[in-house]
């Protein structure tokens, strides 16, 4: 893909008298990384979900690439990669039977040999054999992340990725993410010193609501003071606690 | 659709290997199954005359219970982990996805029937010719096709919106009753030696009319 990998025009998602998304306008171009900060309850969830094709928009427009995100066009989702809370994983299966499911129902043309690659990628090739259930929160989520980047996806959609992980466990999945650098990445998180060290870029939501949309330049005190005015947030600590 | 049939025999052959590992579904479902059986032999065997009635009415109430738990438990392996939410963001035509869900489904449901009808032998006495049990079998199967086509959906919808599993059987049995009233019927008919007639013709129909809705509805079901 060229230029913009993904836009989003005018979208909103309703869940009864609940405003989730509201209106929300913004592109993202090739290559750049994109975080959504924002309060719980800010709709940054309900975001991803929608630019995975996990729930459908109240009204609105997503376009991956040049293509917009319909529910019956399924060729899309070759161009995407879906990390989520939950790992979509099958405990019953082992993690190389679980990454061969997914490559499978990719379509891979070398979908054993792609697994091993992924598993290497993600440091799990030692731990093929054995079912996810027995694994740790961080090795989970690293296989999840293997399970998103078996197509080579050319957008990856990050939800939460550090929250429940020791350092270990994010130094290593920013490893994985370092080899990723050249593609399109839009996450979410709370953590913002991690968020701002990860991102060229940040979405600030609240209420459904896009309530700043700033360059970011490593800096997270200066994200800080933009962040609190954004969501009417005057305490720092109050963003660090959340 | 090359492309589509491969997807659907991918989610069964997943399926395929759980249930082989874990024996989650059948176990489960074939214990539920032979209790029922096995209260109906309690019960009555002693005192009912006709075990033909007595076999065919424990076998299918044992598939409606039995059935019902195993869509659950089929169910439930896709709402572990959000496993289901895998299936969807692979790009595979989510009409797939669920008849490869229906097609695994019913056929741990029709396993576990098979066996169900072979403890009504056992237990209950209920002896059809092997040419009956045969034309049984396939009932059993076409009937399984039908439960699990309306009870992939709504199992579905029971996890994917929070509602008590309670609300299952609730929303379940009363769409599966013309399956339940067909098998019932045709059991009987097939026993007697008496024509199969609009019994057959309804079940064959609603089943399609079932995987039709399915297949129409899936997709509102899964997605938020």
């Amino acid at each position: 893909m060229t230029g913009t990998a993904v836009r989003v025009d005018d979208l909103t998602k309703s869940y009864g008298r609940i405003t989730a998304v509201d209106g929300l306008s913004f592109a993202v171009e090739d290559g750049e990384t994109v975080g959504l900060f924002g309060p719980n309850g800010a709709g940054k969830t309900t975001l991803l979900r929608m630019l995975a094709g996990l729930a459908r928009p109240t009204s609105g427009m997503i376009a991956l690439g040049a293509a917009e995100l319909t529910p019956d066009d399924y060729d899309i989702y070759r161009t995407l990669g879906v990390v989520t809370h939950e790992t979509m994983l099958y405990d019953a299966l082992t993690a190389r039977e679980n990454l061969r499911v997914h490559a499978d129902l990719h379509g891979l043309d070398d979908p054993a040999v792609r697994c091993e690659a992924v598993l290497d990628t993600v440091g799990l090739r030692e731990r093929a054999s054995q079912r996810p259930d027995a694994f740790s929160h961080g090795l989970r989520k690293r296989l999840s992340l293997a399970r998103a980047l078996l197509h080579r996806p050319d957008v990856l959609l990050l939800d939460e990725p550090y929250t429940g992980l020791d350092q270990r466990s994010v130094a290593d999945l920013e490893a994985v993410l370092d080899g990723f650098d050249d593609r399109t990445v839009v996450l979410t998180t709370h953590d913002i010193d991690r968020g701002v060290a990860r991102c060229d870029r940040a979405l600030v939501l609240d209420r459904g609501e896009l309530r700043a949309d700033v360059a970011l330049d490593g800096s997270a005190a200066a994200f800080e003071s933009t962040y609190r005015r954004a969501i009417g947030l005057d305490e720092p600590e109050h963003i660090r606690g959340v | 659709m090359k492309a589509f049939l491969a997807a659907v025999l991918r989610v069964v052959r997943k399926d395929v290997r759980i249930e082989s590992r874990t024996k989650g579904v059948t176990t489960t479902t074939a214990m539920f199954a032979l209790l029922v059986v096995l209260a109906f032999a309690f019960s009555f065997v002693k005192t009912f005359r006709e075990p033909a009635v007595l076999g065919r009415g424990a076998l299918w109430i044992a598939f409606v219970f039995g059935g019902t738990l195993g869509v659950t438990k089929a169910a439930a392996i896709e709402d572990r982990n959000a496993a289901l939410d895998g299936l969807l963001v692979a790009p595979v035509d989510r009409s797939a996805v669920y008849l490869g869900k229906v097609t695994s489904t019913a056929l741990f449901v029709f396993v576990v029937n098979v066996v169900t009808l072979g403890a009504t032998t056992v237990l209950l006495g209920y002896a059809p010719t092997p040419r009956t049990a045969l034309a049984v079998v396939g009932v059993l199967a076409a009937a399984a096709v039908g439960f699990a086509a309306v009870g992939v959906v709504v199992a579905t919808l029971t996890y994917r919106s929070g509602l008590d599993e309670l609300a299952l059987p609730l929303l379940l049995v009363p769409l599966v009753v013309p399956v339940l009233l067909a098998g019932v019927e045709l059991t009987a008919a097939l026993t007697a030696g008496a024509p199969l007639g609009s019994w057959l013709r309804l079940l064959c129909l609603y089943t399609g009319v079932l995987l039709l809705a399915g297949v129409a509805t899936f997709e509102f079901v899964v997605e938020e």
